[in-house]
């Protein structure tokens, strides 16, 4: 798994031709048009034939749902464009809705130290594996595997089977579907995803860090030779993975009322897959948080019109798989090893 | 001291191997009787899939790839059996066996070729293949269908006076050990250590991964049956732990991410190890979810361990 950069073979031939169809070829890969056609045809979709889908209720639902899971894939968003995986992630999770039921809401901590333990356990393990994995030169999906397990299994360890807890009001008033900011009808956790991705957006695009990030998931060497500190990305592009990851775990836990141990593991995937399908791959100068917003967007969409047509978890679990194959083919195709030399 | 860390670092599974003969003391002296001749049939059963899923996951890794498919492909096998093959009478050995290992085959072909021709990023490719086939297994069995009395039952006891656990490690282990004659396997090395030079030097880089992930799904159809020894029903809720550990065994056992370094011996090192540390913590009876702890905590050391003493070459990131 060397993180090589998938460059498009074709891209640089579809420059010098100047056809119709390679400038569309062209402005399809630099630009998330597909994605945004496919939304469109997604939501067309649910209006059309789910009955009762166009009313501002089941619209937040939907927009909270994948709000979520672009939270949780956050981090691992920019992992990815570091070159990375990161499957610590269920960890993180389980770890901020354990913060969020059992001591935010059980123990009564308040809500601001609680996000504050999040953010510094979560995000300081995640920088230990960052830091480690560059300076020891090893692949980060054994540490972050690693990671993961220590810490679910102390979590639940730390819970001691108590699941009955839930997270307090104030908390779930930031995620509930009938919550409203500052008198509008839209919950505050669509609007904090907004806002970070606005964020993140300008910060990838237009300060030195985003390009020190972009430069570093594409070569790490030549990064290190432009006197890139690629230690201290690595270790921040981790450390940022997990306490978004973490705070997503509080948002999910305070959504549902609750926590269970299995809660992280579909984040995991789901949130990979939303990565994928928005079309950012392993050490990729086009990644970022925008696609995968739209990514989520798309998966949630989907995963409502395969339920509603009354098809299981199952066949929604077959119809991703497909899809990232597909969305991949036509993006992340690497180099041959002949051009490789 | 030095001689020691040299040793370590010509023989990668040397660490894994110290490990497992630690942990199978520690075992000994706290619950001697799992390795009795009574018991020791169910504890090689309990094993077999374990290092299976292990052996899997090795060929593509040593192809410098990474398959995470293989836990959900030896479910998926297990459901195959279990709710189609014996429903429909196809549950005779003669039969089952082909057609099983057939399928996991074909599946493993299928990420060799999206990855060799299509040309996909390894971890990208399997982690679309393991939504189908998580998805597939779900289909199949979403519930545990119990198995009816089967040809795999002493596969997880014994056969006369040998375990059955035996015959499925064995197997695996006469393929690779068949392969290791021929040229294959020092081209499936070849191709890890760096797929450019490989390309120079003549060998088909593109054909030697595909055969490398179909291997890999020959072992997993392989596990699929020891799984469905063990369970006697299927399983299909086991697919992402499988999928996980699998991995965390190969890379215990010395196999090295970076492709090119390690082997089944390796992996089998790594798999006991980690099962004998499962072994070893429910018996003092400690809670699963430290035991969890615990095995996170291996996985870390061994990584670090690994890339920092053990390790002949430390810088190796081919970027």
């Amino acid at each position: 798994m060397t993180a090589q950069p998938s460059v498009d073979a074709a891209l640089a031939p579809a420059r010098s031709r100047d056809g119709l169809w390679s400038r569309t070829r062209t402005l399809v890969l630099q630009q998330p048009i597909l994605q945004m056609l496919v939304l469109a045809v997604i939501v067309a979709w649910l209006v059309a034939t789910v009955p009762g889908i166009a009313n501002l209720r089941s619209a937040t639902a939907l927009l909270i749902i994948a709000s979520l899971l672009a939270l949780a894939a956050m981090g691992q968003t920019l992992v990815v464009i570091l070159g990375g995986l990161d499957l610590a992630i269920p960890g993180y999770v389980i770890f901020g809705a354990f913060v969020a039921a059992n001591l935010a809401g059980g123990q009564g901590w308040p809500v601001p130290v609680a996000f504050l333990v999040t953010i510094a356990v979560c995000g300081g393990l995640g920088a230990a594996i960052g830091y480690l994995c560059h300076r020891l030169r090893v692949e980060p999906l054994m540490m972050t595997l690693g990671m993961g397990a220590v810490i679910t299994g102390g979590t639940l360890f730390l819970t001691h089977g108590n699941y009955a807890a839930a997270p307090p009001d104030s908390l779930r008033a930031l995620a509930g579907v009938t919550s409203k900011t500052f008198s509008l009808p839209i919950p505050p956790i669509i609007l904090i995803v907004a806002a970070a991705a606005v964020l993140l957006w300008l910060g990838l695009t237009r300060t030195p860090a985003g390009r020190s990030l972009y430069a570093t998931g594409i070569n790490v060497r030549a990064a290190k030779l432009t006197r890139i500190n690629t230690t201290a990305v690595w270790t921040i592009v981790f450390a940022a993975s997990g306490a978004l990851a973490g705070i997503a775990g509080m948002f999910i836990a305070s959504f549902s009322s609750g926590w269970a141990q299995s809660i992280g593991e579909p984040y995991l995937f789901s949130g990979l897959a939303a990565v994928l399908v928005g079309g950012t791959t392993f050490g990729s100068i086009r990644g970022s948080f925008t696609r995968t917003l739209l990514g989520a967007l798309i998966l949630t969409g989907l995963s409502t019109i395969i339920v509603s047509n009354g098809l299981a978890e199952a066949q929604s679990r077959i119809i991703y798989g497909a899809i990232i194959l597909m969305v991949v083919a036509l993006y992340g195709r690497e180099r041959h090893v002949r051009d490789r030399f | 001291m030095n001689r020691v860390l040299s040793m370590f670092q010509r023989w990668p599974f040397a660490f894994a191997m110290l490990l497992c003969a630690v942990l199978l003391l520690i075992n000994l002296m706290v619950s001697p009787s799992f390795v009795s001749p009574g018991r020791i049939g169910t504890t090689l059963a309990t094993l077999a899939p374990f290092v299976l899923v292990g052996f899997a996951s090795t060929p593509a890794i040593l192809a410098g790839g990474i398959d995470i498919s293989v836990g959900p492909l030896a479910t998926l096998i297990n459901c195959v059996f279990v709710a189609v093959l014996i429903p429909a009478g196809l549950g005779n050995w003669p039969l089952a066996i082909p057609l099983l290992l057939a399928i996991a085959m074909a599946v493993g072909a299928i990420n060799g070729i999206l990855v060799a021709v299509v040309r996909l990023h390894p971890v990208v490719a399997t982690t679309g293949v393991l939504f189908l086939l998580i998805g597939a297994s779900l289909t199949i069995a979403k519930n545990p269908v119990i198995a009816p009395d089967n040809w795999t039952r002493p596969l997880a006891g014994s056969i006369g006076l040998v375990p059955g656990a035996v015959i499925t490690l064995g197997a695996a282990a006469l393929v690779w050990f068949l392969l290791k004659r021929t040229v294959f396997v020092s081209n499936l090395r070849a191709t890890g250590e760096s797929d450019s030079s490989a390309y120079g030097s003549g060998v088909n880089v593109t054909a030697i991964r595909v055969l490398g992930y179909t291997l890999g799904g020959l072992f997993a159809g392989i596990a699929g049956i020891a799984l469905s020894a063990l369970l006697q029903a299927s399983g299909s809720s086991l697919a992402t732990t499988y999928a996980l550990l699998g991995l965390a065994a190969a890379v215990l056992g010395g196999t090295s991410l970076g492709g090119g370094r390690g082997g089944l011996l390796g992996t089998f090192f790594g798999a006991l190890a980690i099962y004998l540390l499962q072994q070893l913590l429910t018996s003092a009876g400690v809670q699963p979810n430290l035991i969890e702890f615990t095995y996170g905590l291996l996985l870390i050391v061994g990584v670090v361990l690994g890339a920092t003493l053990l390790s002949p070459r430390i810088s190796r990131r081919t970027a």
